[in-house]
């Protein structure tokens, strides 16, 4: 076992410079090359605000039903209220699968972008 | 609660933790080891570890605490706190680990050109670090004044002690292992006494959960504009915590980041069915506790109140040791984050400048939880993420999606949100409970005026936009090259 003198981290100012991989990153710098990347972007933001809408809005249709639906707050399954279940228990699987949904489309964007990259 | 068995329950968990810390010590043996794990760490690993590092004591008693006092209002703390982390998946986590930047300073720098933004950065982030500590302090000091009687700054000083030795002797790898472990822990030591209890008290059917409706304290339910500005502050206030962050740089790459952060949101949802299940038997079996003023040590209290005798004391040790790994975690967790902001910009990088600056990080906060009165453990909690939502989100949800973004627009926003949310909770806090709600839970305005200051101060100043911002930006969001991620950090 060797000792290593520990010192800060770079901070990515300072490694960014060298870099390997001059080809594709040349590529990535044109013009044809930043069409891509800004399509990327474009689509990777579109998912991520379909995906934080679509969420927002369960959040919403249980707060309107909860006020529309007072009697919501007098049912009970196995003797515990139905407003507590659907806020306690019902929404966390709601949240793991809208995350589960966009992390496949979000890797299917990037595995996109890599084909249009490496056909050129 | 019998002191003998608190006691032991604290010194046991002290004991884990540096003896984890230990071990990891000794096969931390590079710079990258001690900053990030050298960016290997498994996902499951390294989700285990954000989960433990992320409940603190307001998920491990305030949440039932709070719930105890409100019922469902208090029931969209742990939603907001998991939905949380779906905003930091959507919407940062891997352009943030392909920026390389190891704390958000570091990112904020490189994304501006610009070291004023940077300094700005690291205040904001320091203070978040400061405030989000004290909470953790002061729930120290209530476990340890219930379970063993001692005066509460035992407890403080206790955790400010075990945090301080393991952050200064191992760094970033051993703390992973050790905050992996702290999230099993706090998950069994709430798994094991919600089981037992509900076995116990409905084991001849669930109908005494009837009552479990009933409002034990008539407090006034929360608005629709109350909830909205928590969850506004929970969603955008969880991406931009220091110490959340600072674990996204040990994975290896985005596409990791992304599953760490799914595994996050499992562990999460599992956990917080135990908190909401307590507050529930709480306000069946022990509504009293709402009443005298300390509903955070629900927690703590309910299985020996319910149970009793030898397996009621084991199961307290349980819950007391839950309780101190959640605030070793969190403390220790922020320390090492705040640790790496002030050594790199006021104390020039080396170990041992990381050393000096981890004391000062828990020692401040040590002070500012001696001198302040503890209010509800989650709602003060929630009152740090307002002031995240407020200031560090913006900057970075900006500075990853929008080119347009300039230093001198940073900068404004920031301020903004850092004067107008601190203002308002400041006032707030002097007023007490005569203020109104939109000063009591600012976020719902804070939040957008932030980002319309950041926006427009940037459109006025399009000249300083960077001109790196089209290199840096491609950087952030194109997939990493199959083999490169882990030659280029070394």
């Amino acid at each position: 076992m060797t000792r290593v003198r520990v010192t800060a981290p770079q901070s990515i100012a300072r490694v960014a410079p060298k870099r390997p991989y001059h080809s594709r990153e040349a590529a990535e710098d044109s013009d044809v090359g930043q069409v891509f990347v800004r399509s990327l972007i474009r689509s990777q933001l579109r998912l991520a605000v379909v995906v934080a809408s679509g969420f927002l809005l369960v959040l919403a249709a249980y707060g309107s039903m909860v006020a529309l639906v007072p009697q919501l707050a007098q049912m009970r399954i196995l003797g515990i209220p139905v407003n507590w279940i659907i806020l306690g228990v019902a929404l966390y699987p709601v949240i793991g699968l809208s995350a589960w949904l966009y992390n496949r489309s979000a890797a299917r964007n990037e595995a996109r972008y890599r084909d249009l990259v490496e056909e050129k | 609660m019998n002191p003998a068995v608190g006691l032991a329950a604290f010194l046991g968990v002290a004991l884990a933790t540096a003896g984890i810390g230990f071990y990891g010590l000794r096969i931390s043996r590079t710079t990258g080891d001690f900053y990030v794990a050298s960016r290997t760490v498994r996902p499951w690993w390294n989700a285990s570890a954000i989960g433990g590092e992320y409940l603190s004591a307001a998920s491990f008693l305030g949440v039932a605490g709070l719930i105890l006092l409100t019922g469902t209002d208090a029931l969209w703390f742990p939603v907001g706190y998991t939905a949380g982390y779906l905003m930091l998946l959507l919407f940062v986590a891997a352009p943030l680990r392909r920026s390389g930047a190891y704390t958000i300073p570091d990112f904020t720098e490189a994304r501006l050109e610009s070291k004023a933004v940077r300094r700005v950065t690291s205040l904001v982030v320091v203070a978040v670090g400061w405030l989000y500590i004290v909470p953790q302090l002061q729930g120290a000091g209530l476990t340890i004044r219930i379970s063993t009687g001692l005066p509460s700054w035992v407890g403080s000083i206790a955790v400010v002690a075990v945090v301080c030795m393991t952050v200064v002797a191992g760094g970033m790898r051993s703390i992973t292992f050790v905050q992996a472990f702290q999230y099993w822990l706090k998950l069994t030591a709430l798994a094991v006494p919600v089981v037992f209890l509900l076995l116990n008290q409905t084991g001849g059917g669930s109908a005494v959960l009837a009552e479990a409706s009933s409002n034990p304290t008539g407090l006034q339910a929360a608005g629709l504009y109350q909830t909205v500005s928590l969850l506004v502050a929970l969603l955008f206030g969880t991406l931009g915590l220091p110490h959340v962050l600072v674990r996204f740089y040990t994975n290896p790459d985005g596409q990791s980041a992304r599953r760490t952060t799914l595994i996050v949101l499992g562990l999460l949802s599992v956990f917080y069915l135990f908190p909401t299940a307590f507050g529930l038997l709480g306000r069946v079996f022990a509504p009293e506790l709402a009443s005298n003023g300390r509903p955070d040590a629900l927690v703590l209290l309910l299985p020996g109140k319910l149970l009793g005798g030898v397996p009621g004391d084991l199961l307290s040790a349980l819950v007391v040791a839950g309780a101190f790994a959640a605030f070793l975690s969190t403390t220790s967790g922020l320390v090492v984050s705040l640790a790496g902001v002030i050594s790199q910009d006021l104390l020039g990088g080396s170990v041992r400048g990381f050393r000096v600056a981890a004391l000062l990080a828990a020692v401040v906060p040590l002070v500012f939880a001696f001198t302040t009165d503890s209010m509800a453990l989650a709602g003060s909690v929630g009152l740090v993420f307002a002031f995240t939502a407020s200031t560090i989100c913006p900057v970075l949800l900006l500075g990853i999606w929008w080119r347009g973004l300039s230093d001198t627009g940073a900068i404004a926003g920031m301020l903004t949100g850092a004067v107008l949310c601190g203002g308002a909770l400041v006032s707030g806090t002097i007023i007490g409970s005569a203020a109104p709600g939109w000063l009591a839970q600012p976020a719902a305005w804070t939040v957008p005026a932030a980002f319309a200051v950041m926006v427009l101060v940037s459109r006025a100043t399009k000249h300083r936009v960077p001109g790196t911002v089209t290199r840096l930006m491609t950087r952030l969001h194109v997939p990493e090259r199959p083999v490169a991620t882990e030659r280029q950090l070394r």
